[in-house]
């Protein structure tokens, strides 16, 4: 994967190309993000572009409108919106996973779901805030002005590559450590790791926070390249389609949301352009349907099966 | 000796049905008790009292100085309180290590996620699964999941291990194998106390000398194995169905 990386803008001169890919990567952090709590932690969240598109909003928020102290600076915003969407899942976590009452399974994943649909319903009313159903249209560039850009081409994809390369090493180093064991403990059998007398709550929290503040961190990078974020960024349909790409990749597996959401978003966009204009809809959902059925633990689930 | 368990009256319904009625015990550091009597005479229930999977109706519990009647179960293991339930429950897609390394690892909230290696060792030899310990512990057969899971709550170092039918379903020769690991425990004093649920009588003679009976959720008779063995009720309402 990592050579795939470096050669492809060695070998491509195609910019527009190179530039598509540096996006995926950022998916990839995203759909990393999912594979933390659901693949790792076995919490099943359906709503989790809220943080992901939350980090693209909070930053277009935060350094398009006026008033007060706005519009600050794009890095200035980016550490806000990474600290915002933090504060959101520690909330959120507080609430679902702590008490008595603690939520898992299903009724975790309804409520998340319940937040996707919350988020996207606020950021269509939110008016001039949010932008209504029009979105904010994102003015920051990546870079330092005068200094360099790395808002597109080679430069946004080197950006990107490094995010996710590190993302990635970090999300790793973090499951196979101690607390990392704990999480798969959790995924494993939550009954045993409470019973043992850990702090299951605690765990669940930190990690939900961790994950929700890498997907915001993502977002915000990619609706700042991509120039626009909308309502579906926070909505039901984006949180969905991370979790294909987990599960076609193999949830678990870390490296298998990585192949995923660069595979099936450039499956998409290079059939919804070719000859297969009027069904790569289609095209797209066998291919899924195909791989669920004969290989349930996706490609790299399957590929790890032994191991 | 002092007490390091002392539950007082406990009782416990279902719907109406007294499943621990008024149960008083006490367990002395270094004893190791048997719990015997016939289905449904509320051992089980009885344990999960005393670990906090459920909530007495009526009663106190005290553990090693403090009132843990109202504590959850989590905060009781950190307490050193070590449960291996009577349905195997472990971490079947991770190795033996790494449930070792489960059981074993803090558990406060703000510790140091430190653990002694040489410890992991010594009890994977103990529970002779050295050749498994890089094995999914999915993998491994009935009789080692048991010891596995016995191996997981030592680790936690335990002041009172509590084993609900730990050779449930175990064969003849892994139900010695198995008395013979909790007399190694006691010998080498890696708990201070035990409490053992069993059916099997002649298993819970061979790992301790004083056993509770219980008969339809209350205490029937209390002492040595053979005083017990003795007691015409006991004789009666247990002993006579086993024959």
């Amino acid at each position: 994967m990592l050579s795939l990386m470096v050669l492809l803008p060695l070998i491509s001169n195609d910019t527009a190309l190179v530039e598509r890919f540096g996006g995926y990567f950022l998916l990839a952090v995203f759909a990393i993000s999912v594979d933390l709590i659901w693949g790792y932690g076995g919490m099943f969240t359906f709503g989790h572009a809220a943080f992901f598109g939350g980090g693209g909003y909070l930053v277009g928020m935060l350094t398009t409108r006026g008033g007060w102290f706005l519009p600050i600076p794009f890095w200035l915003a980016l550490v806000a919106a990474v600290a915002g969407a933090t504060l959101l899942a520690l909330a959120m976590s507080y609430f679902v996973f702590s008490g008595r009452l603690a939520l898992r399974g299903v009724e975790f994943a309804v409520v998340t779901l319940a937040v996707a649909v919350i988020a996207e319903r606020l950021a269509n009313a939110g008016g001039s805030v949010s932008g209504g159903q029009n979105g904010i249209l994102l003015n920051s560039r990546l870079g330092i002005p005068g200094v360099i850009s790395l808002n597109k081409g080679y430069g946004f994809y080197v950006v990107a590559a490094l995010i996710l390369i590190v993302s990635y090493v970090s999300l790793q180093r973090f499951i196979a450590s101690r607390s990392g064991l704990i999480l798969r403990g959790i995924r494993s059998n939550e009954d045993r790791i409470d019973l043992l007398g850990y702090d299951v709550a605690r765990v669940k929290r930190r990690t939900f926070a961790l994950s929700g503040s890498l997907a915001a961190f993502a977002g915000a990078i990619y609706y700042t390249q991509f120039g626009i974020v909308a309502p579906g960024s926070v909505g039901v349909s984006l949180s969905t389609l991370v979790l294909l790409w987990v599960v076609l990749g193999g949830r678990g597996t870390l490296i298998g949301p990585v192949a995923g959401a660069i595979l099936l978003p450039y499956l998409t966009n290079s059939l919804s352009r070719g000859n297969l204009l009027d069904i790569w809809l289609v095209v797209v959902g066998v291919i899924l349907v195909v791989v669920i059925l004969v290989l349930p633990a996706g490609i790299f689930g399957w590929l790890e099966r032994d191991r | 000796m002092t007490a390091v368990l002392s539950a007082r009256e406990l009782t416990r319904s279902f719907s109406g049905l007294l499943a621990v009625d008024d149960v008083s015990i006490d367990i002395e550091a270094g004893e190791v008790r048997g719990l015997i009597g016939s289905n449904g005479a509320g051992k089980s229930t009885l344990l999960s009292l005393i670990y906090g999977q459920l909530e007495p109706d009526a009663g106190t519990i005290h553990f090693a100085g403090n009132d843990i009647t109202r504590m959850p179960a989590g905060k009781r293991a950190r307490l050193g309180m070590g449960l291996v339930p009577q349905v195997t429950s472990l971490f079947e897609d991770l190795t033996v290590e790494q449930n070792l390394v489960l059981g074993g690892l803090p558990k406060e909230p703000h510790a140091t996620l430190s653990l002694d290696r040489a410890e992991v060792d010594r009890v994977v030899e103990l529970i002779d699964l050295h050749d498994s310990r890089f094995i999914r512990a999915g993998h491994l057969s009935h009789g080692e999941q048991r010891w596995l899971e016995i191996g997981m709550v030592l680790l936690s170092r335990p002041r009172l291990l509590l084993l609900d039918e730990p050779t449930s379903g175990m064969t003849m020769a892994e139900s010695r194998k198995t008395a013979s690991l909790l007399r190694g425990l006691q010998a080498s004093e890696a708990v201070q106390s035990m409490i053992v649920v069993e059916h099997n009588i002649e298993f819970i003679r061979l790992v301790s000398d004083r056993v509770t009976v219980m008969h339809r959720g209350a205490v029937l008779a209390a002492g040595t194995i053979d005083k017990v063995k003795a007691n015409p009720e006991v004789q009666a309402s247990y002993l006579g169905r086993l024959r």
